[in-house]
């Protein structure tokens, strides 16, 4: 099934499409309410954009750095190369310390490599926090979006998931009372937490250390307790110096949500260090798993390297009208949307070869970018790419090549244009929604005009003529006219 | 058998994009005018409050607390004119901090283009306390004034810590229908105290 298929199963409760679309546009519009708070918006997206581009060139070298400064600090180093490797090492880590209780902040990293399955395939309870996340968990999906994974969910039916998962009253659905039933549903678990997992939004090869931002804390208070944090990070996600950090963080909130900054912006380095006369038996302990699992594959794509310059703010996806009309889990994919049309087909050329063409090249994406990643023109490299390769649908394959051979003949164009509009004057339209299903559901055949463009054209050229003729014989004084012969 | 660590470092070797300078270093634009009231306005956007005290006027005595200090029975203080109590002051666990009802902690500086406070947790349990406390107070100089976070990391310097953060309003979600709720996890009020000469 692709995407056309998931999409059309989303669309097919009308207002559910339209209230998703008119959530992601409201997010958007917050966006651009943010953006135009600060006066040097414009230069700070090409400054960021530079500096991702600059440590892109520079991988080797800054993770070496950030592992000599990590080390320093006391945290412990691992390389994964690819999402197995990665869940083997967490898993390793929690299976030695006897760990069995797990909380998890947001992570579209260990979404991508599928750490929970693994996980619970041990025994481990993992308890991912972000509210949203913790949704989607409950429900045993993936989240819809990157940044507020259940935004495809209306308050009732979350109303409905905590009456059966959490045990409120049926038929909650004011956000504030669920927000505190889920609040009192993990404080608990936060509590008896014996190991936080997180993700990395910034890692800084000249400190060794790295920045987490929520807005809910669930990303501190699940590392604040433990004494294990286990913190796995893209390949894509290093920044040469801490100073850097600043264009990003001006950025990335804005960006995704509107607001100027995040509640919690945390700058972690080292473990954390134990607390005089506690009564905790072990040091706290900090693991940084980097992982490949094919970035460096994707940097050695010229036209689509620039995507890992992505920080991960969900503004491409708030602004495309296919994602917002589509829903994320249309996708198919970890991540949805504009970035993840570009990023996914890296991984899977043939299961994603569809996402590239879930684009109108509208532009708006790469219009909102922070870091100004070329997404619409990526997308199309990518269709060019994945047709040259034959992933083109059997149907627009035989189109384009009826249609090219048409193009090559002007006179057999003609004829048939003029073929077909008195057709369209005879046969009924349900033929035509009969023939070519796809292309009228939705939408109508618009009225046949009765002659073609060229013979318009044409018409519309004489006419022009014989006006510019008459004012020159006004202005000349000629009194004779010859109307008939320019008729 | 090659390393995970070998096997990616010569992965990025080879597949290593053309050298692309680093921008030369970016300041921030020129300080808006009224200072106070743009960290007001942020801070009030992210669901927290600011208040301006005065040391002409008694300084810290002047604050309107979130609860009222004399019937908190939890309590974590790490600035000198208030006392701990409770909880705030056992010695245990971090997790006893769950029951706190307040902590007041001092912040380096304030950020007027956000709205958020540099903090990094100097005494044991100053973290977890800004976390399960159901109200957070910060106390920053108004002396301590940065414009954007340009010059935030001019003076950010974790030294020995191990942990710093910026701090911007109570705990919060929008994941239900986008309709913004306070206390997600930790504090459901957060207010900056800015004290002026």
């Amino acid at each position: 099934m692709g995407h056309v298929d998931r999409a059309r199963e989303f669309v097919a409760d009308a207002s559910r499409t339209s209230w998703h679309d008119e959530a992601l546009w409201f997010v958007r519009a917050k966006r651009d309410q943010a953006a135009d708070d600060v006066p040097d918006w414009e230069s700070l997206r090409t400054h960021a954009g530079r500096i991702k581009r600059h440590a892109l060139s520079r991988l080797p070298e800054l993770w070496k750095q950030f592992e000599q400064n990590a080390q320093d600090a006391g945290a412990k180093v691992h390389w994964a190369r690819d999402a197995e490797e990665h869940n083997e090492i967490v898993a390793d880590l929690l299976r030695d310390r006897g760990i069995r209780r797990v909380v998890k902040s947001k992570s579209m990293l260990t979404e991508e490599c599928g750490l929970n399955e693994r996980l619970e395939a041990d025994g481990v309870e993992v308890v991912d926090t972000d509210l949203g996340e913790r949704i989607v968990q409950l429900r045993r999906e993936p989240p819809s979006h990157i940044v507020m994974p259940a935004i495809h969910l209306r308050r009732d039916e979350v109303g409905d998931l905590f009456a059966k998962e959490m045990g409120s009253p049926p038929g909650l659905d004011d956000p504030g009372e669920l927000t505190d039933v889920a609040r009192r549903d993990l404080r608990p678990r936060f509590l008896a937490a014996e190991a936080g997992l997180t993700g990395v939004n910034f890692a800084v090869a000249e400190t060794g250390g790295f920045v987490v931002v929520t807005n809910e804390g669930n990303a501190d208070l699940g590392t604040a307790l433990p004494m294990l944090h286990i913190a796995s990070v893209g390949l894509e996600k290093i920044i040469p110096r801490q100073r850097d950090l600043a264009p990003f963080l001006r950025l990335l909130a804005r960006s995704a949500t509107g607001q100027a900054i995040t509640t919690y912006t945390s700058h972690f380095r080292g473990p954390r260090r134990p607390a005089p006369g506690a009564d905790d038996e072990r040091a706290p302990e900090l693991h940084v798993v980097i992982v490949d699992n094919g970035r460096s594959h994707l940097l050695g794509r010229p036209a689509f390297r620039e995507a890992l310059a992505c920080i991960r703010c969900g503004a491409c996806l708030n602004t495309c009208p296919v994602y917002r009309r589509s829903g994320g889990h249309s996708y198919g994919s970890t991540i949805p949307g504009p970035i993840g049309s570009v990023l996914e087909p890296s991984r899977d050329p043939v299961a994603h070869a569809e996402l590239p063409r879930a684009c109108s090249l509208c532009g708006s994406c790469s219009e909102v970018c922070p870091v100004r990643i070329p997404l619409h023109h990526q997308l199309l490299a990518w269709r060019g790419e994945l047709v040259a390769a034959g992933h083109r649908p059997m149907l627009q394959h035989y189109a384009l090549e009826v249609v090219g051979r048409l193009f090559a003949h002007p006179a057999t164009y003609r004829g048939l244009g003029a073929l077909a509009r008195t057709l369209a004057r005879l046969v009924p339209k349900t033929a035509l929604t009969r023939v070519l299903p796809a292309w009228t559901r939705g939408r109508d055949l618009p009225p046949i005009p009765p002659k073609s463009f060229r013979a318009l054209y044409r018409e519309r050229a004489r006419r022009r003529a014989s006006r510019t003729d008459r004012r020159e014989e006004r202005a000349s004084g000629s009194s004779h006219g010859n109307e008939d012969a320019m008729r | 058998m090659t390393s995970a660590r070998e096997t990616i470092l010569s992965r990025l070797e080879q597949a290593r994009p053309p050298a692309s300078e680093a921008p030369a270093a970016m300041s921030g634009p020129p300080r808006a005018g009224d200072e106070i009231g743009t960290l007001r306005r942020h801070i009030e956007a992210a669901g927290g409050r600011l208040q301006v005290v005065s040391r002409a006027n008694g300084g810290l005595a002047g604050v309107r607390w979130p609860i009222d200090l004399d019937t908190t029975r939890h309590l974590h203080s790490s600035i000198p004119e208030v006392e701990s109590r409770g909880v705030g002051t056992t010695s245990g666990s971090d997790r006893e901090l769950a029951d706190l009802d307040l902590c007041i902690l001092p912040a380096d500086f304030a950020v007027v283009e956000n709205g958020a406070a540099w903090q990094i947790p100097a005494r044991p349990r100053e973290r977890s306390a800004a976390l399960l406390a159901e109200h957070l107070v910060l106390v920053v100089d108004a002396q301590d004034l940065v414009p954007t976070m340009h010059e935030a990391y001019e003076r950010i310097d974790l030294g020995d810590s191990h942990f710093g953060w910026f701090l911007c309003g109570p705990s919060k979600t929008a994941d239900i229908e986008q309709a913004l709720v306070l206390g997600a996890h930790g504090p459901k009020t957060m207010t900056l105290v800015l004290v002026d000469d």
